[in-house]
């Protein structure tokens, strides 16, 4: 990998200038950070953002509403069906439309296990940049499982279009439901063997304990949400304190941490699997029979004027759809509020400071997705 | 929180605070304020304990209008809170206030234009630095609506047989005060 | 002409033992090569190379003419002479160690009595090459790996030095076959366990392998000081790695486990060298395994590692063994 960078003059401080590239082992996507390195401490950070942008914003306001559903999938490629549902909320919530129960409870089925696929994905991969080869192995063999599961019911492995406005595309069968069981009763028994292997590594704790401390001030301020936020102790779920879809009826805990440091965040995504799987297996008992597609969605569907918000709690925080309506069917303004566009804009005040090694893992604590940030 | 002291504290700061319903629209309040009052606002909902979930403009005659959300972690309330640039499409920042904003305003500048005054580094976030003039978002003149066409119409009265629901553009409702900038 | 008569049976000594070091280092890297593919496979559930030969086989052999087929990249502004100089600094002095290990009680190149300062000397090459490759690659990513790998290896030499002094102390004598000999009653691991979890601590310090990796630390630094070298220059560095594992596990052998010391087979005269591989590639093994389960430290704990816990350890356990010699 050539260089880029132009070599600072400032003999004062013996600072260089090192730039993580785009293409980088361990900035999740196409992330430009521009380091200033004195020895080994990094002492200014500069994202450079931009790389992955495709003009999301403005294609919704030329395509009809429900035709904007596949690009929501592309922004958070690991959160798509999360991301699909909270679309489909929105554009319900703008005409009026009323789903089935059924249609609610497989939504969170599916968000569900896309939730505890993302945290998979992401245990892996940080494991891979701190140096341990094996976990990812191991983690991605479970993630297939979920992939498998829910391919045969979307027809996608990754980038899911599976919501639609007043239901899903395909009924979930027999089949589905006992496959999902026999998965939660694997990755239940798998979890005895991650935290002995990985959790309890010295070697691991010794480098995520106490690096990237966060507060809940800074968090105020900075818009982080999501696990980040739950790690410095603020028991704050968008399923809990804003319940949407039929979240208010199933029992599940908010883990939550107090340091605030990576290790915090690392433990609150670990235990979030269990509470997934818990959601899970409450709605498989409680899955009614019905339709799969609310009784009247107009094939034009006009969105009354106004604007209307929806928040659902995406696996890296709170992800909102603000939606400008001038009373047609093409939205007039679409904002989409990613949660790792706030996540990552604390790192030039976090990560000041640090060694090299521990902004590596600071990023990775993270759990950046780079795509929903350029969209 | 209080949420009526709070309100209380709106009062003093914006031109029209409007209840909005949470199950139609997804948020709790919707506050209209002026330009030189976003950062007093802004300060209040920090003292507060709300956090900034996000900050867009939206391109509407006579001028754009840039809306903040906020919401509280402890008690549901989401608020939108709203205010005009002026004619030369200028904006007071919050990024002293709330760190958050200084991203959401670069990429507000670099789709539409709208300079925040104050900002310590206004420089593209997401387009490239030589497309600083190119403002994708901003609608062309055939696709501009008025502020009023985007508001939330009240609900219609019985309607007569055989009569078409029309949107009525120049009815404001009364609830919305949206004051426009001279 | 009685002066080339003298000398013809240590050259003949000489050539026959250049042979037999090159067979050790690049069937070593045979070996370990595909070891290592396939342990890091099955530890991480899956099987490895499959495709070339049986399970594999052929593997190295086919990536060794691969990399011999690939194009010398060097970059544009890098220090040409320097830059193809690193990967023969690295390659060359494997040899001299091989000629004094003893692999039997008679199969040894040459028996010096300060052997153990020979192989010491000329592993501390291997740290030159990194500098030199780092240095002229032109590339700040390799120039932090070879700032890494100069503060780890001069840091964790001296663990390993102290602790190889201890048994030198109660052997009296750098000479490694008599290292062996001493060992006939109780192999050196029983009586200095310490001095040995000490020196294998440095041993996988000293070679670069995880979890102290760090000079090449790919998702840190995207290869580190061998990042620009491509082709045979990388595949020399590899070889060179390979070869430095298999000495220094050699001299753990030779040390503590009591070097070719077993159970003689019958119709075996030279049943050391199987004992004597099998330990090491024990040792080896144990480093792949331990390279594919645990992550990476961090730089400043693996420094402070050495000079605030390894260093003041194996100093005392020095101090413990002079003590007992004296006094036994």
């Amino acid at each position: 990998m050539s260089i880029d960078v132009e070599v600072l003059e400032d003999s004062r401080h013996h600072r260089y200038v090192l730039n993580m590239g785009p293409q980088h082992p361990s900035t999740h996507g196409v992330l430009r950070v521009l380091l200033e390195l004195e020895g080994e401490y990094a002492m200014e950070l500069l994202p450079v953002l931009g790389y992955g942008h495709r003009c999301h914003e403005k294609i919704a306001e030329f395509k009809p509403a429900k035709s904007f559903m596949p690009n929501t999938a592309r922004m958070d490629y690991l959160g798509a069906l999360i991301y699909n549902q909270g679309f489909a909320q929105l554009l319900e919530k703008a005409a009026g439309i009323e789903v089935p129960e059924r249609v609610e409870y497989i939504r969170v089925i599916t968000s569900e296990l896309n939730r505890i696929q993302s945290h998979l994905l992401w245990y892996g991969a940080y494991l891979l940049d701190l140096g341990a080869f094996t976990p990812i192995m191991y983690a991605f063999d479970d993630r297939e499982h979920i992939l498998d599961i829910l391919e045969d019911v979307t027809g996608s492995r990754l980038t899911y279009c599976y919501a639609r406005v007043g239901g899903v595309s395909k009924d979930i069968d027999d089949k589905f439901v006992t496959r999902t069981r026999a998965f939660i009763d694997r990755l239940r028994s798998r979890f005895p063997m991650y935290e002995d292997l990985v959790n309890g590594n010295i070697i691991l704790q010794k480098r995520l304990i106490d690096v990237g401390e966060l507060t809940p001030q800074i968090c105020a301020r900075y818009g982080i949400t999501g696990p980040l936020l739950r790690g410095t102790g603020v028991a704050y779920d968008i399923r809990r304190a804003e319940p949407y879809s039929i979240y208010s009826k199933f029992d599940f805990e908010i883990p939550t941490e107090t340091k605030g440091d990576c290790m915090a965040s690392f433990l609150v995504r670990f235990r979030e699997l269990e509470q997934s799987l818990r959601i899970i297996e409450q709605a498989l008992d409680g899955l009614p029979e019905g339709p799969i597609m609310a009784a009247k969605v107009p094939k034009k569907l006009k969105l009354p004027a106004g604007d209307y918000n929806s928040s659902v709690e995406a696996p890296r925080g709170e992800l909102s759809y603000y939606l400008v309506s001038d009373g047609s069917d093409v939205p007039y303004r679409l904002k989409v509020r990613t949660p790792s566009y706030s996540n990552l804009s604390v790192v030039p005040e976090m990560c000041r400071g640090m060694l090299l090694s521990d902004v590596v893992s600071a990023m990775g604590a993270l759990d950046l997705v780079i795509p929903e940030i350029d969209r | 929180m209080d949420i009526n002291k709070v309100k209380g504290q709106w009062q003093k700061l914006s031109t029209a605070i409007e209840d909005v319903d949470y199950s139609a629209s997804g948020y709790d309040y919707s506050v209209s304020l002026e330009r030189d009052k976003v950062r007093d606002f802004a300060a209040l909902m920090l003292a507060e304990g709300f956090y900034l979930v996000g900050l867009m403009a939206v391109h509407v005659t006579p001028a754009i209008e840039v809306v903040y959300q906020f919401a509280h972690v402890e008690t549901r309330c989401r608020v939108m809170a709203r205010a005009f640039v002026d004619e030369q499409v200028e904006m007071p920042t919050i990024s002293d206030i709330y760190q958050g904003a200084n991203w959401h305003e670069r990429e507000t500048r670099d789709f539409h234009g709208v300079v925040f005054v104050g900002h310590p580094y206004l420089e593209p976030l997401i387009l490239p630095e030589e497309d600083v003039d190119l403002k994708p978002l901003l609608k062309e003149e055939a696709k501009l609506k008025d502020v009023a066409a985007v508001r939330r119409q009240p609900p219609e009265p019985a309607p007569e047989p055989k009569a078409k629901p029309e949107p009525k553009p120049e009815a404001k409702p009364e609830a919305v005060k949206s004051q426009e900038q001279s | 002409m009685e002066i080339f008569y003298s000398i013809l049976p240590d050259l003949i000594r000489m050539v026959v033992c250049a042979v037999c070091g090159a067979v050790i280092v690049f069937g070593n890297a045979l070996v370990m090569g595909y070891a290592e593919r396939k342990l890091a496979g099955h530890i991480m559930l899956r099987p490895g190379p499959m495709e070339v030969g049986f399970h594999g086989v052929y593997q190295l052999i086919v990536d060794g003419l691969k990399l011999m087929g690939k194009q010398l990249v060097i970059p544009k502004n890098a220090d040409k002479p320097l830059f193809m100089l690193a990967p023969l600094l690295a390659f060359a002095p494997v040899f001299v160690p091989l000629l004094v290990i003893p692999f039997s009680s008679k199969l040894q190149g040459f028996d010096l009595d300060i052997g153990l300062l020979v192989i010491l000397a000329l592993a501390s090459i291997n740290l030159l090459a990194v500098l030199i490759g780092g240095w002229s690659s032109n590339n700040k990513y390799s120039l932090f790996g070879a700032f890494r790998a100069v503060s780890q290896n001069v840091a964790y030499e001296i663990p390993m030095l102290l602790s190889l002094l201890s048994i030198i102390f109660m052997t009296n004598t750098f000479s490694l076959k008599g290292i062996v000999a001493a060992q006939s009653p109780v192999w050196f691991i029983v009586l200095q366990p310490l001095a040995f979890l000490i020196y294998l601590v440095s041993l996988v310090a000293e070679t670069n392998r995880a979890p102290f990796d760090l000079p090449e630390a790919e998702s840190e630094l995207t290869a580190g000081f061998h990042t620009e070298y491509s082709g045979m220059s990388f595949s020399l560095f590899v070889l060179g790695e390979y070869a430095n594992m298999f000495i220094v596990s050699s001299v753990a052998t030779v040390f503590f486990l009591g070097g070719s010391s077993g159970i003689p087979l019958p119709y075996f005269e030279y049943s050391g060298v199987i004992w004597f591989l099998l330990k090491v590639y024990s040792l080896m093994f144990f480093l792949v395994w331990i390279r594919w389960t645990y992550p990476r430290t961090r730089f400043d704990q693996l420094m402070n590692f050495c000079w605030k816990y390894l260093i003041p350890f194996s100093l005392v356990n020095l101090l413990i063994t002079v003590v007992m010699v004296k006094l036994l």
